[in-house]
């Protein structure tokens, strides 16, 4: 019998996504084990890394390592395919969307700041949704829009200035 | 010691961008905006009292009235005043009835369940049920 090799041709593009996601996969594991006063309110740090990547590289890298922090953590965490997957989905989804549009904003006035405040509204915006519509399907999660946008609000600022420290760090802008 | 600190700061100091800070403006106007929208209380009109399964009558709240309901443990006493209700007495040992104090808001509701009494504020369009819910 001989041992045969399977050797998958790896590009430099590969390497990159595979270090940006482990980091965002850290990042979310370990956003997983700090307490939240609220289901659903939590800081997104692994979004720093989607934002990071789509400045120094490109939109296809930050699409990369955003879907698979999003299937790598569920898994790590036994939650794929389980609501919490879902909303997690759903939400990087439409935060990619945003930042595929609004990553073309001239960058003289629009930092990664501004960047990413768009897209935690944008991932707050899809999570309501889905909830309003297969997990709720009651009005009164209204209530819940204005702590909800406070949050993304407040976390997006944090993580885009984070972000935005990075990349002047590795003078990228 | 001083100046380490200030140099610190200076690192940190970020650019201003046009672009963010209107972002971070319209979405402070929407916070604010979502606050008012979904977070109104409306005030009630009228106290519907419940006892013993049964609704025993609705009454405005801009009245000074006392009710007195007689029930199993003894005597409830329901109290209006100013367009607000209260349980002003209860027979029961817990008087978390009472405790609660003043409800005036629609949805509110006071629930004696040893003497089956209960009281909700109504309004023009009935607030979410979060206790059916």
């Amino acid at each position: 019998m001989t041992r045969s090799t399977i050797k998958i041709k790896t590009t430099l593009l590969d390497h990159q996504i595979a270090q940006l996601s482990a980091i965002a996969i850290g990042l979310s594991l370990m956003e997983s084990v700090l307490p939240s006063p609220m289901p659903g309110v939590k800081p997104g740090i692994a979004n720093i890394i989607t934002l990071y990547a789509i400045y120094q590289f490109n939109f296809k890298t930050a699409m990369w390592v955003s879907v698979l922090r999003v299937f790598a953590t569920s898994l790590i965490l036994g939650q794929f395919l389980s609501p919490a997957f879902m909303l997690s989905l759903i939400g990087s989804m439409l935060s990619l969307l945003t930042l595929y549009f609004v990553i073309k904003l001239p960058s003289k006035f629009f930092s990664p700041i501004g960047l990413s405040v768009l897209s935690s509204f944008a991932h707050i915006t899809g999570q309501l949704i889905l909830v309003r519509i297969w997990l709720i399907p009651h009005a009164s999660i209204y209530y819940l829009i204005p702590i909800y946008s406070l949050a993304a609000l407040l976390f997006g600022f944090i993580n885009g200035w984070i972000t935005y420290r990075l990349l002047k760090h590795h003078n990228s802008i | 010691m001083s100046t380490l600190r200030k140099k610190i700061v200076l690192k940190l100091r970020t650019k201003f961008f046009v672009g963010d800070s209107l972002i971070i403006l319209i979405s402070l106007i929407f916070i604010v905006f979502a606050f008012k929208a979904f977070w109104h209380f409306e005030t009630g009109s009228v106290v519907q009292v419940n006892f013993q399964g049964n609704t025993y009558g609705n009454f405005s709240l801009f009245q000074d009235k006392k009710i007195s309901l007689i029930g199993k443990e003894g005597e409830s006493i329901i109290e209006i005043k100013e367009g607000r209700a209260r349980f002003k007495s209860a027979p029961c040992k817990n008087q978390y009835c009472v405790q609660q104090g003043w409800i005036h808001f629609t949805g509110q509701m006071l629930i004696c369940i040893p003497n089956e009494v209960s009281i909700e504020i109504l309004g023009k369009s009935k607030a979410y049920d979060s206790l059916n819910y």
